[in-house]
Order: C-alpha cells, then sequence, then structure tokens
C-alpha cells in the first residue's frame, strides 16, 4: 500500500512513501491565472508541488495531520487545496445533482484526516469535518474518516 | 462609517472579483478604501482592517471556501475589543448554484462571532467565472445589482436582503436544469464551450486531458 502523508503538526514518523510538511514547505499560494487549465493543462505555474503531485496520484492512501485555525483549516492547508485543482479537468459534470467537476485522472487515493485543535462550537466542528468532507467528495476522493488526532493515536496503538 | 474593502482574489486587480468590488463601490458615498490582498502581506492587512468600523471581505470562491490567501489574513484578524466593528462578505464563484458556497457562508458568519464583529451578512452571486470576459451588456444585470448593493450599503449600513436573495439565484439545480445542462455539455454548447474557446485560444485544446503526473507504471 502506498501512502502519502500531509502533516501540518506532530514528529511521530508515520510510514510512507512520501511526506508533505507543510511546516516545512509552506506551498506557493494559487494566483487564480487558470494555467493549469487553460494553457499548460494539468501543469500549475509553480513547480513547488510537482513531487508532491505525482506522489499523490500514485498513492493509495493520503493520511492528512492537520491543524484547526480559527475554526477553519489553515491558511497553508486551504492553500494546498487550491493547488490541487490541476489535478481535474475545468469541465463541469451536472451527474450528480449539482456541478462538480470533471477528473482529469482515472484513479485519487483514499483519503484520512485527523485533526488537532480545539473549536469554540459543537457547530464549529461539524462545519470543519462536513468541508473536508467536502473537498474530497469534489476531488473524487473517498473520505470516510475526518476525526480528532487522538482517533489517529489509537488506531495506530491497535495496530 | 467608514469603510475598507479587501478584495481577496489571488489575481488581485485582474480578476472577476475587482469588477465586483468596482460596481458595488459605484453606490457607496462614505470613505471607503480598497485593498487588495494579493499585493500585501496578510498580517499588515489584517492589522489595517483594526482601523476601520466597517470590513467587507470579497473574494473568489475556491474549493467550496475562501482561497488561501483570504485564509491567511483570517489567520491574523484578532477580536475586536469593543464590539463595534462589523463585518460583510461578497463571494463570487465559478459554479452557478449559491449553496456551493454554503460551508464558506456558515463558516463566514460563525468567524464574525468568533472576531466579536457584528456579520453583516454574505452576499453570494454564482455563475461568475466569465464576468471580466464577457461583453458589457451581458453583466448589466449584475453590475446594477451591485450598485444598488453599495447604495443601500451606504443608506443602512447593511445588505439589503432581497438583492442577496436576487443575486443568490439559483441556489440550488433542479433534476431538469442538470439534466439539461448535461446535454448541453455532450452537445458543446453549455459552459464546455467557453472552455474550448479558452483552449483553442491559447492552443492548448490538444492537451486539455494531458495527465502530466501519471506515475510510471500507468495505473492512474
Amino acid at each position: 500500500m502506498k501512502t502519502v502523508v500531509i502533516r501540518e503538526f506532530g514528529d511521530v514518523a508515520v510510514p510512507c512513501q512520501y511526506e508533505l510538511d507543510l511546516r516545512i514547505t509552506a506551498p506557493r499560494d494559487c494566483t487564480g491565472c487558470w494555467s493549469c487549465w487553460l494553457k499548460t493543462p494539468g501543469r500549475c505555474i509553480h513547480k513547488d508541488l510537482d513531487a508532491f503531485y505525482r506522489a499523490y496520484l500514485a498513492a493509495d492512501k493520503v493520511i492528512i495531520l492537520a491543524n484547526v485555525s480559527k475554526g477553519f483549516v489553515s491558511g497553508d492547508m486551504k492553500t494546498l487545496f487550491d493547488r490541487m485543482i490541476p489535478l481535474f479537468l475545468p469541465y463541469i459534470t451536472y451527474k450528480s445533482g449539482e456541478s462538480m467537476h470533471v477528473p482529469r485522472y482515472d484513479k485519487y487515493p483514499a483519503v484520512e484526516a485527523y485533526y488537532q485543535g480545539v473549536f469554540s462550537s459543537e457547530q464549529e466542528k461539524k462545519l470543519y469535518e462536513d468541508y473536508i468532507h467536502r473537498v474530497f467528495y469534489q476531488f473524487h476522493s473517498k473520505c470516510d474518516v475526518v476525526e480528532p488526532i487522538a482517533q489517529f493515536s489509537l488506531k495506530e496503538a491497535l495496530r | 462609517m467608514n469603510i475598507l474593502i479587501i478584495n481577496g482574489s489571488p489575481r488581485g486587480k485582474k480578476g472577476n472579483t475587482e469588477i465586483f468590488v468596482k460596481h458595488f463601490a459605484l453606490g457607496i458615498k462614505a470613505p471607503c478604501e480598497i485593498r487588495c490582498a494579493a499585493n500585501e502581506g496578510s498580517k499588515q492587512l489584517a492589522e489595517y482592517s483594526q482601523l476601520f468600523d466597517t470590513v467587507i471581505i470579497a473574494m473568489p470562491m475556491y474549493l467550496h471556501a475562501m482561497p488561501g490567501i483570504v485564509m491567511k489574513i483570517v489567520e491574523h484578524m484578532e477580536p475586536a475589543e469593543d464590539g463595534s466593528q462589523r463585518i460583510g462578505f461578497i463571494v463570487q464563484s465559478g459554479f452557478m448554484e449559491s449553496a456551493q458556497a454554503r460551508y464558506l457562508e456558515n463558516y463566514l458568519s460563525g468567524l464574525a462571532k468568533q472576531l466579536n464583529y457584528t456579520y453583516l451578512g454574505t452576499v453570494i452571486r454564482g455563475g461568475s467565472a466569465g464576468v471580466s470576459m464577457m461583453p458589457e451588456n451581458m453583466n448589466k444585470k449584475l453590475f446594477a445589482q451591485l450598485k444598488t448593493l453599495g447604495e443601500q450599503f451606504d443608506l443602512n449600513g447593511s445588505f439589503d436582503k432581497e438583492v442577496i436573495k436576487t443575486m443568490a439565484r439559483p441556489v440550488n439545480l433542479s433534476k431538469g436544469k442538470c439534466r439539461m445542462l448535461q446535454c448541453m455539455n455532450r452537445f458543446g454548447i453549455g459552459d464546455s464551450m467557453f472552455w474550448r474557446y479558452m483552449l483553442k485560444t491559447n492552443k492548448a485544446f490538444d492537451k486539455r486531458f494531458d495527465k502530466p503526473f501519471r506515475n510510471s507504471s500507468g495505473t492512474t
């Protein structure tokens, strides 16, 4: 099983083929130029995530260790999500009953997200979890797990 | 009322958000300053926003939420001490149905509370990806709505609820509408027409389905 880790916190090594540590390499912000759709299809004008894109697409599973920042995903994590749009086509499908981008690749990895941080309300926590589910639904990935980090430690301990 | 409008588009002055901001600001007579998130440090802009009693953040929707650069400003915003500040948002998105922005809208209303700001609401307008490329007359209705929104804001210090409601249509796509749009796409007359035109203009049409990061075993 090929695993990719996207990490914003923690030092515990998770066995994987590729790790993107946002604390070390914060991705460059999306410039909204649409080059990845309309000029150099599939390729961003920034090259800092090329190795990540390749690893992500080759992975069976992606584990995200995400911070909670002001009740939402952090700016760096959001930038990473923005920068994943080259992996999808500009075309829109309405087959699911709403607008969705058409996949560019045949297969995308399953995603598990574990988060660290505090919420001011249950509602805020639900929104955070729903949002991450939604992003990976839009990204055509199976994402069954968006849980507090304690759940990840527990699962690791039981393994 | 002194207003700061932050254009949160990564495209800065060249994008659709700038057009939204300009037409909204046309209706405003109160002191109003416009700054671009794309050209400034997120921390400086967050600090600068504290000097205004009213802050409006306009942005394109990226992945059902704000662009990364806007979240970076939000991360630097401190709760208002006396609760006298107010904040509102204008969101424009490529997807035509405004329900796609419900995560963002819910987050922004909660954020206002977290920051101890009075929440002025979120204006959402879908189907806006091509605004900057469309001929003036095709945007006439939108520009009039934005100006009215600005005028009402200037008068009442809030977004006009009726205009918000009108601009948010369609909220969802009906089954029939989805079938029709899907069918139009199949015949190349739907929104795919726009992409085809742009790709051909850039001489990239033949490369539109490229998979540059497919792994070497060819399984993706």
